[in-house]
């Protein structure tokens, strides 16, 4: 279980973050959707210790695994890549083998192109066991295909450990597909907060229609 | 065309000064090298990762003492270890002990400031990715420096270049005294000084393929694989 209270980030005059309540059941799929600069790689890193709060509190559960919204490939080869976490050479064939990767196997990580990295990012996070998943944007840079084995690698995953996710996206499908609950951010505030297809059909406030209409065609 | 010939001559003769005065460079470089380097790389490591208060002063303060006169630091480290002076009494003055306290005081900066700026410029993306995967303080550390291992390397390698170049420092507390404290540098300056221009330019010879051996062997040792 996440409860999150008064929880808020500042710089300087701005706040950039403020969630006076916010609970997560266990075992739940939340997807974070808003615009650039609405707060949801903020509210990630603070989940991840990644960034100090301006005050308020938060309860979860001690092994948190986060993905960074920028993908970093670091030396040597695919697998090298993977088993830096200290994990099995063959789980990490095994995620590569899941994510469409195997034939890059022995490649360079630095040689990859966006969307191949962003999902060896995700190979690299999927190969440790946690209690708190927390991807950042983790379909951004994929293409249809790409993102289809992400969500399905994602879903494989909760459901093999019982994990909680929380993540951030541009994207409906992901929301759609991998989420079994939506919020919407403005400004680091919740504009919208409950199952995905509901709010993308028939979002409750004046502004997330406004937001939601710009993700239809 | 002459020196060429003369510093050929001189290596091949293995002429025992000359190999003395090798010795000496190399043993003093080695030794202002590694410990200019194990005080310089962990500070630079930690400014770089960590933001403080007076960070930034202390960067500037850095920056300065990066380009601290030799000697002025010679002149510094000759004033403390004079007999009067405060640690007159452990009789370091003209050893090669001392030309390494000067050289360190001198490199220290150096590799503080080269490191921390390098360290700065690539480990945030491997902090957040290692941390991120719940990776320990250690592994994390261990990661930034074998991600940044080859602009670590050639700070190492301006460091021993400052080292087995300078003159300034060593020759105030060296002395450049013979079969003791005489480093290539301080031999190149007498003999030039004598006016025996091609052997002091077949001493500049040497010293060149001597850096050029080290440079050739730390690329050998941290090897970066090529991308295929
Ligand atoms: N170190 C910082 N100093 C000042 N402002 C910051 C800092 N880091 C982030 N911000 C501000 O906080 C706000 C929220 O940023 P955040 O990265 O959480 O947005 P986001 O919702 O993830 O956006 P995107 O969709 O572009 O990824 C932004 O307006 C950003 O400018
Ligand atoms: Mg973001």
């Amino acid at each position: 279980m996440i409860e999150i209270r008064d929880l808020k980030k500042c710089y300087g005059e701005r706040t950039v973050l403020d969630l006076p309540e916010l609970t997560v059941g266990d075992g739940e799929a939340l997807a974070f959707a808003g615009p650039n600069g609405s707060g949801k790689t903020t509210l990630l890193r603070l989940l991840a210790e990644l960034l100090k709060s301006s005050g308020g509190t938060v309860k979860k559960p001690d092994k948190a695994l986060y993905m960074p919204q920028q993908s970093y490939a670091f030396k040597g080869d695919l697998v090298r890549n993977i088993t830096v976490t200290g994990c099995e050479k063959s789980e990490a064939k095994r995620l590569l083998e899941k994510l469409e990767l195997s034939h890059l196997a022995e490649k360079k990580a630095a040689s990859l192109s966006g969307g191949e990295l962003q999902r060896l990012s995700l190979c690299r996070v999927l190969s440790v066991p946690c209690e708190l998943l927390l991807l950042d944007e983790p379909t951004s840079a994929c293409d249809a295909k790409g993102a289809a084995l992400v969500i399905e690698a994602i879903k494989a995953y909760q459901k093999e450990t019982g994990c909680t996710v929380l993540m951030s996206t541009h994207s409906p499908v992901l929301a759609a597909k991998a989420a079994d609950r939506l919020i919407i951010l403005n400004g680091g505030r919740i504009e919208a907060d409950g199952e995905p297809k509901r709010i993308l059909m028939n979002p409750e406030n004046e502004w997330a229609e406004h937001f939601i209409a710009g993700w239809k065609i | 065309m002459e020196s060429f010939q003369q510093a050929f001559d001189l290596l091949i003769s293995l002429d025992k000064e000359l190999l003395q005065i090798i010795g000496v460079t190399l043993r003093m470089s080695f030794f202002s090298t590694t410990i200019s380097c194990l005080l310089g790389l962990p500070l630079g490591a930690l400014i770089g990762t960590r933001s403080f208060r007076g960070k930034s002063f202390l960067k500037k303060l850095i920056h300065t003492l990066m380009g601290l006169p030799p000697v002025v630091a010679g002149l510094f480290v000759y004033v403390l270890f004079t007999h009067y002076g405060p640690f007159g009494s452990l009789n370091l003055l003209f050893t090669v002990k001392v030309m390494v306290i000067a050289q360190v005081i001198l490199i220290t900066p150096i590799v503080i400031g080269l490191s921390s700026s390098f360290i700065e410029g690539t480990s945030k993306p491997v902090i957040d990715t290692a941390r991120g995967l719940g990776l320990s303080k250690a592994k994390t550390v261990g990661l930034c420096l074998s991600e940044g291992r080859s602009s670590l390397l050639s700070v190492v390698l301006s460091a021993f270049g400052r080292s087995i170049a300078e003159v300034g420092a060593v020759s105030i507390v060296g002395g450049n005294i013979q079969w003791k404290t005489r480093v290539m540098t301080t031999a190149i300056m007498l003999e030039t000084n004598k006016g025996k221009f091609s052997f002091a330019l077949a001493l500049g010879i040497i010293l060149l393929l001597i850096g050029f051996a080290v440079n050739a062997l730390a690329s050998f040792i941290v090897k970066e694989p090529a991308d295929d």
